[in-house]
């Protein structure tokens, strides 16, 4: 298996890469689960003037739960690759943004297994 | 999640390749060393010997590595593991490590089940024995 992932939070596909990595690069946006449901969108500051404070460089900007998940995707899109901000991170942030959602909805239980020929006479008896 | 769709899993050969003479001697076990003897039928590919291991028997790259349902199998410990697989839930399936105890082999599943990320092991020290 040759696949290295990373945890950082400004990694969109948690794939350790140059395109992906949050550290290396100046521009780098960041999808996060935010505490109370919904997500928070994380960006970079301008890095000539906050490189030597990595931590006080990091944007976020939180669209909560109650948020459509249209809204959110359109703010994420709307906030950085409409601004020319990383526009080759535009499909990773929405689709990231969308398995977050998606991870926050209530599952539904798996329907009981319905037992056929010689377990279905035991469940019966 | 089902894991994305590929070309079909073969596997050219499923059964074991046992060592010469194991099934003679019961102090040769079986498994595969490679015969050297100058007189060696079974290094000399007589018929009806023995077949030997080589690297047509391989697999498939593209389905090399893979479960049958699909998957690549990546080792998790902890809740925060199984995260790692959140953007690739269709390519990677989570295997919880030997060693998690029941407790957290619990939240482990609870986290996977959230993110649409398939557990090879789901069973282990979770069901009890009745």
């Amino acid at each position: 298996m040759t696949v290295t992932f990373s945890r950082e939070p400004l990694n969109l596909v948690n794939l350790h890469s140059r395109k992906y990595s949050g550290l290396v690069n100046e521009k780098a946006i960041g999808v996060v689960p935010a505490p109370n449901g919904g997500v928070t969108l994380l960006t970079k500051k301008d890095a000539t003037k906050h490189s030597n404070k990595p931590a006080s460089v990091i944007n976020s900007t939180t669209f909560g739960p109650n948020t459509q998940p249209r809204k959110t995707y359109a703010g994420i899109v709307n906030s950085t690759a409409k601004k020319y901000y990383r526009p080759d991170l535009r499909k990773a942030a929405v689709a990231r943004a969308s398995a977050i959602k998606l991870s926050q909805r209530a599952k539904k239980d798996k329907a009981p297994a319905k037992p056929r020929g010689k377990k279905a006479v035991v469940a019966s008896s | 999640m089902t894991a994305v769709k590929r070309i079909p899993i073969v596997k050219k050969r499923t059964k074991k390749f046992a060592r010469h003479q194991s099934h003679d001697y019961k102090c040769v076990d079986a498994s595969w060393r490679k015969p050297k003897g100058i007189d060696n039928r079974v290094r000399r590919r007589f018929k009806g010997q023995l077949a030997m291991p080589s690297i047509g028997y391989g697999s498939n790259r593209k389905t090399r590595h893979l479960t049958p349902s699909g998957h690549k199998a990546f080792l998790v410990q902890n809740p925060a593991d199984v995260e790692l697989l959140l953007m690739h839930n269709k390519t990677f399936a989570a295997e919880i490590g030997h060693a998690v105890s029941s407790r957290k082999r619990v939240e482990i599943i609870a986290k996977a089940k959230a993110l649409g990320v398939k557990v090879t092991n789901p069973k282990g020290r979770v069901t009890v024995e009745a």
